[in-house]
């Protein structure tokens, strides 16, 4: 492999788990927030809301274990940015860079502070302090969503600059912030997102009911949950999505007869060259809207059992077509991302840079070691960590180490003599 | 509007190394402080409300680089590529060694991950002295665009690191783990200000004017920076006075 191709597969790699993690990260984050509500417009765990406040620890220490893994694998997506594509913050650096110093400091200080507070402030703080942490948390990762998606935007549909000796320089930052390949991608993510947890907290649920592990009502009321976040990130997430093919690339869409125009067009403009999108584009398309599909249908059956606890509870058939839809969202969504990203290649930033001009001047040697040591990294990351996640979610409540009373064990005396 | 912004960049690399670097630090020294697995895991309870926060401030630092001086981005971390790649190699070593030692009650796991974060603290202090230290060669006049003498002159700054988690220590930790930590004679004040003087000069090495970005680019982050500053600083403190105190408990990690 070139160096080019090495950086591409890093690039994917990389960027395919963070955001295998981030999906379920947002609408987790959501679903917990609202789980915290009602535990807390309860009483907590001292009065009603006992089984309301346990709901929130089980399905927030997922959501932290999953949390965990969305962080470093963002660093190291971070550092690729500058390393194997040097040639993008040379030529694009300010413009893209802009949304992406916004995320850091306006949204992801912010929520990763605050979650370290959630996480370690749990028997510290006010109860209603501890509720607001979550909706901080919870609103800062949509917004960091939203600026990386402003980051991403701007390569599909470069907007507000002007290149001046080679360089882009920013010129309208409301163009920026209100491209529609921004804003569409960004409700499409929030929406996949919700169906991703819902899928997940569902599937956990339908997982103990029909193993009959004996928290009934625990798993019912989050299955219900679950039932809701999917039913509507299914109904809602085709809209923003198929709005932004209203903006899509025509080189995007293969060989069409805009496509070809774009062709010659690029062709007069950046020399020959092949500019059409190449044929993964194509089955990224198909593989996420069956995979959508297939996901419309469990939400139609999750439509009629939602109102029925009886049913939630007994559909033994039910219970495990949830199981096996887990991997669904994340097939369209991945599947989606590979329609968006490959299909804008041979672009880096379409009609601006194209992505062999923005590979750094790294050395192949550098790439191939750079390639081998984070992708097992990532791999043991992604291994060690779903392990985890299916291992507390089997466990069930009872297991829970967030939030929990210390252990009770017998911890090194404050005073102990020093001879 | 460059002063403003080459300022921001100061206070959040300064601020990472001051505030990471004692955890960093704690991570260097934590088989010295904490002999059982039991008192490890007291000691790494020190840290763990604070490691999340202070992460960030790098994160950010980055956010700021890439916003306002895409050039450094260059600089650094293609010039420097193997010291910047095995900088975030520590880096996720570490993190992950913080959030798994506590998920698994079993001896090995619990060694193994208490490995992963001593041997991601060293990581990250060395690249981070690696880096330091190239960037003042550049500032005493070495140069260049790539490794200089600096890089390995630098790698004594490690100590710094060590101290000044020791420091950290001596305010967080009881026990056992406190009276080892008492041994060392350091102080957080004194090493912090180290840090922060260390972080100033190396930035006189670099040549501002060729990196940053066109006044409308620096504008946007230098600004958006300092509005928001004050909020980030509240959140940092609000961290800090939650968890004041010793800590007599293990956490979550």
């Amino acid at each position: 492999m070139d160096a080019l191709m090495l950086a591409r597969v890093q690039f994917a790699l990389t960027a395919g788990s963070h955001f295998l993690f981030v999906a379920l990260t947002l609408g987790l984050a959501t679903l917990v927030a609202f789980m915290q509500t009602r535990a807390t417009v309860s009483g907590g765990a001292v009065s009603g809301g006992v089984v309301h406040a346990r709901m929130v620890r089980f399905w927030g220490q997922l959501y932290v274990i999953n949390y965990a893994v969305g962080i470093v694998t963002g660093l190291v997506m971070e550092f690729q940015f500058g390393v194997n594509w040097g040639g993008m913050s040379a030529v694009t650096g300010e413009v893209f860079g802009a949304p992406l110093a916004m995320e850091t400091i306006a949204a992801f200080f912010v929520e990763s502070t605050f979650l370290g507070l959630w996480i370690f402030g749990w028997d510290r703080l006010n109860r209603w302090v501890h509720l607001g942490l979550i909706w901080v948390v919870a609103v800062t990762a949509y917004l960091s969503a939203y600026f990386i998606l402003v980051a991403n935007g701007w390569l599909q549909r470069p907007v507000g600059f002007v290149l001046e000796d080679g360089r882009a320089r920013l010129t309208d930052l409301g163009a920026l912030l209100t491209n529609p390949t921004a804003v569409l991608a960004f409700w499409h993510v929030v929406f996949g997102g919700l169906l991703t947890a819902g899928v997940f907290v569902a599937a956990v649920s339908a997982y103990h009911l029909r193993r009959r592990t004996g928290e009934v009502e625990f798993f019912r009321r989050s299955m219900r949950v679950g039932l809701v976040a999917l039913i509507v990130g299914a109904v809602v997430v085709p809209t923003p999505g198929g709005m932004q093919f209203a903006y899509v690339q025509p080189t995007k869409q293969g060989a069409s007869e805009k496509g070809l125009a774009e062709q010659a067009r690029f062709v007069a403009e950046f020399g020959p060259g092949d500019y059409l999108a190449p044929g993964g584009a194509k089955v990224g398309e198909v593989l996420m809207l069956v995979a959508w599909q297939l996901l419309m249908l469990v939400a139609l059956a999750a439509l009629v059992k939602v109102w029925s606890g009886r049913w939630l509870v007994r559909g033994r058939v039910f219970h495990v077509v949830l199981m096996l839809s887990v991997p669904l969202p994340y097939v369209a969504m991945l599947s989606g991302w590979v329609f968006r990203e490959v299909g804008r290649q041979p672009w880096m930033v379409y009609g601006v840079l194209t992505t062999r001009d923005a590979l750094s001047k790294v050395g192949p040697g550098w790439m191939a070691v750079s390639f081998t040591v984070f992708t097992v990294l990532m791999v043991v990351l992604l291994v060690v960590n779903v392990w985890l996640l299916a291992r507390f979610a089997r466990r069930g409540p009872e297991a829970v180490q967030l939030g929990a009373a210390p252990p009770v064990r017998p911890v090194e005396p404050v005073l102990t003599p020093s001879y | 509007m460059e002063m403003l912004a080459m300022a921001m960049l100061a206070v959040f690399t300064a601020g990472y190394l001051v505030l990471a670097g004692a955890d960093i630090g704690v991570g260097m020294v934590l088989p010295v402080l904490g002999r059982g697995q039991g008192e490890r895991r007291l000691v790494i309870a020190g840290i763990a409300p604070f490691f999340l926060g202070n992460e960030v401030w790098l994160v950010s630092a980055v956010g700021i680089v890439a916003g306002a001086f895409p050039g450094l981005e260059h600089r650094l971390l293609e010039g420097l590529f193997p010291v910047a790649g095995a900088l975030v190699v520590a880096w996720v070593v570490r993190d992950m060694g913080l959030w798994l030692r506590g998920r698994v009650d079993a001896r090995v796991w619990r060694a193994v991950w208490d490995g992963a974060v001593v041997a991601g603290s060293w990581g990250l202090a060395l690249a981070w002295s690696s880096l330091l230290g190239t960037l003042l060669a550049d500032a005493a006049g070495a140069g260049g665009s790539g490794f200089n003498v600096g890089s390995v002159a630098g790698l004594p700054l490690v100590v710094l690191f060590v101290l000044h988690g020791a420091g950290f220590a001596r305010w967080r930790l009881s026990g056992e783990p406190l009276r080892r930590a008492r041994r060392v004679p350091a102080r957080y004040g004194v090493t912090a200000v180290v840090l922060v003087a260390v972080t100033v000069v190396a930035g006189l090495g670099v040549e501002w004017s060729r990196v940053q970005a066109s006044p409308a680019g620096l504008a946007v982050t230098a600004v958006m920076t300092v509005v928001l500053l004050p909020l980030l600083l509240a959140a940092q403190g609000l961290v800090w006075w939650t968890f004041r105190g010793r800590v007599t408990a293990p956490t979550y990690l």
